[in-house]
């Protein structure tokens, strides 16, 4: 059992504490789901339970922490290794030799185990998770998700009683994101390891936990069953991302109608509607139709990478002023290829790319920057500068902009992304949403016609998202192009208007986001799934947001 | 582009005890120190070529030298530019530099700056047999059956764990910036160097990152507790690996008295030496050559007496 007692603690070099008066007890084989906004606490909390806080961080706690019996404040992190253990975000960065046994074996042996008890427990560990036929491999070739549990089994085998997972699939794409998160559930199910998943992604988890804690400000601001915690009102205020069939009941229950159970999956949703749903009125569903003419052209695409794997197969598009295009795909299916393509980063082995009337190959990545703009995944690529003044102008200065031009443009940007505060701060110290503000800022500075996003949205929280979503839907509607690289079905749904679907280097399909995610198995948004069951009662078949379905339902 | 990672393909190389190889590197490491005759390092290089072949790591090999050689253009270049020295001068400046005198170019340097280009390409080409044909868990297991202390051994092989990582950051950091408009060639030196900054900065934070995060998930998993820790693999020698470890010691034994008897040196300034060698130090080198190759013959007998 866990037992937190007035738990506070302080990094030595804030005044602010990271927890504040945490009281908490968790049961032996609990499923329990810590969430909140980032900052709020949930990482710092999750290393108390193994002793990273304090030992390996230092600073200053106070009140009471218990772990499985032993006082984490008496215990270093070492000792409770074999009681409590941890899997991080980043599989890259857990993973210490280079394969898959001696992967497993690293913890045992750091323990002093004999071999025959090691050799054991690899067997064992390898069954549980799974991944006996990865055995031999080696840990560079493999994906993030088999990473990931190879992660998972290394800690298995030292038999904790307590698994924390802090944000494990953030890095991963969907179907490895589903496995470990699926992974974690059959562990706590079949042999009754406490699990703390930290997550912020709900839709995928939340049904399958026993225990949903809310963290904010350092301060657990709500505790109990999913279905009460998600159908409390201040968990939307606070920007946390409750799953998309669960905010629409919650909207239905604002505008008077009656019902009695907040549901948490699409089934559910499904049934307590059917409860409550009438014959509606035909629906007007309003889409953005881009006239603006043609700016990017890509005729035969074809590129193939020095190592000889054909990455993009015979890829012919045109993308137009105004429209925000999502490109979509599985891993590996050539999407981050393609958009290389856009601004010179790649050039085409076969076939032409043209953007605003300049073939690619006739032209520098320097001067179609001008043009193009590219936001990468991880906004700790992009800040290098002292202050966030100095990170946005540097944009335009490569670009050769007059200073006084730089000034003002710069102002008006740190302006519009209320980023003014921050001005004279170095952009590193600042939050991850604060500082993927400042990349996009100083991407956006340059007014390049056509902005590129690659997984901007992921391991992103659900208010940030809406944050980020908001500055591009804008900046589309002043006649840019907006080019999202993304699996997450939820956000093309609410902000896109054409959805590319890649596979295997090629355009499988390329059209209006409700032709492609209403048709699709896989790909569909939650309340999608949702309204195809009402279509007999006038529900369009290709709803996607919680709002259009507001609009039909009330 | 081709992985720069060990790959097992299961050759005779491969299989070779990694103490073995170690021990052979080490010694072409030692005779391309010890020895300065262009000869002596030329045939050191030749003897690394039939294990490369043997081990099917060519174009690894290849790829790796061609990077080389552009240091060592920087080495000739630079050793002609800044030693004066030797007899023979093809080239002289027409005007005197502080201290340095008027600058000069001569044969000696250029063959020197040649020479050591050589031995160099000999210690990389020993070197990329280490990387490509031994598990680099193994190079640590075998570091540490040579009595180095394990946490040192330790954070050495994590390090070389995260090149690839390190290597991916460059190239997904120089195209965040590449994106935003830097040309990272352009300018004078100042702006160069400049240039690069942008693209250290995140590097270096990127890297401290990762390394608090690593240590994180190490201590999680109990390292450094409590004493005496244990290895689930280890290298077991048997006698056909003691015999080829004495083979990897020997030639480097060799070479130290042959070069205790006076072989193997040269002179480069003033004038160059004359390279002459009579029978018996062809008689000699040849047994050399013999001993360093040697261990390929016995690789190949290892593996057909493990067969039956």
């Amino acid at each position: 059992m866990i037992k937190l007692d007035n738990l506070t603690f302080s990094y030595n070099d804030t005044d602010k504490p990271a927890l504040e008066n945490i009281n908490l007890e968790i049961e032996d084989g609990e499923f329990v789901l810590i969430t909140g906004p980032s900052g709020g606490g949930k990482s710092t909390l999750c290393r108390c339970f193994n002793g990273l806080v304090p030992h390996f961080y230092g600073g200053a706690i106070s009140g009471k922490a218990q772990v499985q019996g032993l006082d984490i404040r008496q215990h270093s992190t070492r000792e409770l290794a074999t009681k409590v253990s941890m899997v991080f975000q980043d599989p890259e960065n857990q993973l210490v030799t280079t394969d898959v046994e001696r992967e497993i074996a690293f913890g045992l042996e750091n323990l002093s185990y004999s071999r025959d008890l090691i050799a054991r427990r690899i067997e064992e560990s390898l069954d549980t998770v799974g991944i006996v036929d990865l055995r031999l491999r080696q840990l560079s070739e493999l994906s993030g998700g088999e990473k990931q549990k190879v992660a998972i089994a290394s800690v298995l085998a030292l038999h904790p009683e307590v698994l924390v997972l802090d944000e494990p699939t953030s890095e991963l794409d969907p179907k490895g994101a589903e496995e470990v998160l699926a992974l974690a559930e059959r562990l706590n199910d079949e042999l009754g390891i406490t699990v703390i998943l930290i997550e912020h992604r709900l839709d995928r988890v939340i049904h399958l936990v026993d225990r949903v804690i809310v963290m904010a400000e350092g301060r657990i601001i709500a505790d109990g069953n999913p279905r009460e915690v998600m159908g409390s009102s201040q968990i939307e205020a606070i920007g946390i991302g409750i799953p998309p069939v669960t905010r629409l009941l919650q909207k239905l229950k604002a505008h008077g109608i009656s019902v009695d159970k907040i549901p948490l999956t699409v089934k559910e949703g499904r049934i307590i509607l059917s409860s409550i749903i009438r014959k509606v009125r035909a629906p007007v569903l309003n889409d953005n139709k881009p006239d603006g003419s043609p700016v990017i052209r890509i005729d035969k695409l074809w590129f193939t990478y020095p190592n000889k794997t054909t990455a993009l197969r015979d890829v012919s598009l045109t993308i137009s002023q105004g429209e925000f295009v999502a490109v979509m795909g599985r891993n590996a299916s050539g999407k981050t290829t393609l958009v290389k393509h856009l601004n010179g980063l790649l050039l085409p082995s076969r076939g032409r790319v043209e953007v605003d009337g300049i073939d690619t190959r006739q032209s520098s990545v320097a001067q179609l920057a001008r043009k193009v703009g590219y936001v990468f995944q991880n906004p700790n690529d992009h800040l290098f500068a002292d202050t966030v003044e100095e990170e946005v102008a540097f944009t335009l200065k490569n670009q050769g902009v007059g200073q006084g031009d730089i000034g003002l443009a710069v102002n008006q940007m740190l302006v519009k992304f209320d980023l003014t505060q921050y001005r004279h701060c170095y952009p590193r110290y600042l939050s991850g949403g604060e500082k993927q503000r400042v990349a996009l800022t100083s991407v956006l500075v340059a007014q390049p016609k056509v902005v590129i996003l690659d997984e901007p949205t992921r391991g992103m929280e659900y208010r940030l998202k809406r944050e980020l979503m908001g500055f591009l839907n804008g900046y589309q509607k002043q006649g840019n192009i907006v080019i999202l690289v993304t699996h997450d079905v939820e956000t093309v749904a609410e902000c896109a208007d054409r959805v590319i679907l890649l596979s295997e280097g090629r355009v499988v399909v390329d059209g209006n986001k409700r032709d492609v995610l209403s048709k699709a198995l896989l790909f569909s948004p939650q309340i999608n799934r949702l309204a195809q069951a009402f279509g007999k009662y006038g529900v369009a078949d290709n709803t996607l947001t919680v709002d259009e379905m507001i609009s039909q339902l009330t | 582009m081709i992985s720069l990672r060990y790959q097992d393909k299961n050759t005779v190389v491969h299989q070779l005890s990694p103490l073995s190889k170690l021990a052979w590197v080490g010694s072409i490491l030692i005779l391309s120190l010890i020895f300065s005759n262009p000869l002596y390092i030329l045939l050191l290089f030749l003897a690394t070529l039939p294990l490369i072949t043997a081990a099917r790591i060519g174009r690894e090999w290849a790829s790796v030298m061609k990077l080389s050689l552009y240091l060592c253009t920087a080495i000739v270049v630079i050793n002609v530019l800044v030693s004066y020295h030797g007899s023979h001068v093809l080239v002289e400046a027409p005007f005197r530099l502080p201290i340095l005198g008027t600058p000069i170019i001569t044969l000696e340097a250029i063959l020197f700056g040649i020479v050591m280009s050589i031995k160099l390409l000999v210690i990389i080409s020993a070197f990329t047999l280490l990387t490509f044909t031994i598990h680099p868990d193994d190079i640590m297991l075998a570091l540490l059956k040579m009595r180095f202390p394990y946490k040192s051994v330790m954070v050495t092989s994590l390090s070389t764990r995260f090149i690839p990582c390190l290597i991916e950051d460059i190239q997904r950091i120089s195209d965040v910036h590449k994106s935003r408009g830097l040309e990272l060639d352009k300018g004078n030196w100042l702006q160069k160097v400049k240039n690069r900054a942008v693209i250290t900065i995140p590097l270096l934070a990127n890297s401290l990152d990762r390394a608090v995060q690593v240590a994180e998930a190490m201590e999680s998993r109990a390292f450094g507790a409590g004493q005496g820790r244990t290895f689930y693999k280890e290298i077991r020698m048997t006698k056909m690996d003691i015999v080829t470890l004495v083979l990897g010691i020997l030639p480097c034994a060799f070479g130290i008295f042959m070069r205790l008897l006076g072989y193997g040196d040269y002179q480069y300034y003033p004038t160059l030496g004359v390279i002459n060698p009579g029978t018996l130090e062809w008689l000699v080198l040849f047994i050399m050559v013999l001993l360093l190759v040697s261990i390929l013959f016995l690789a190949f007998a290892r593996r057909v007496t493990s067969v039956d």
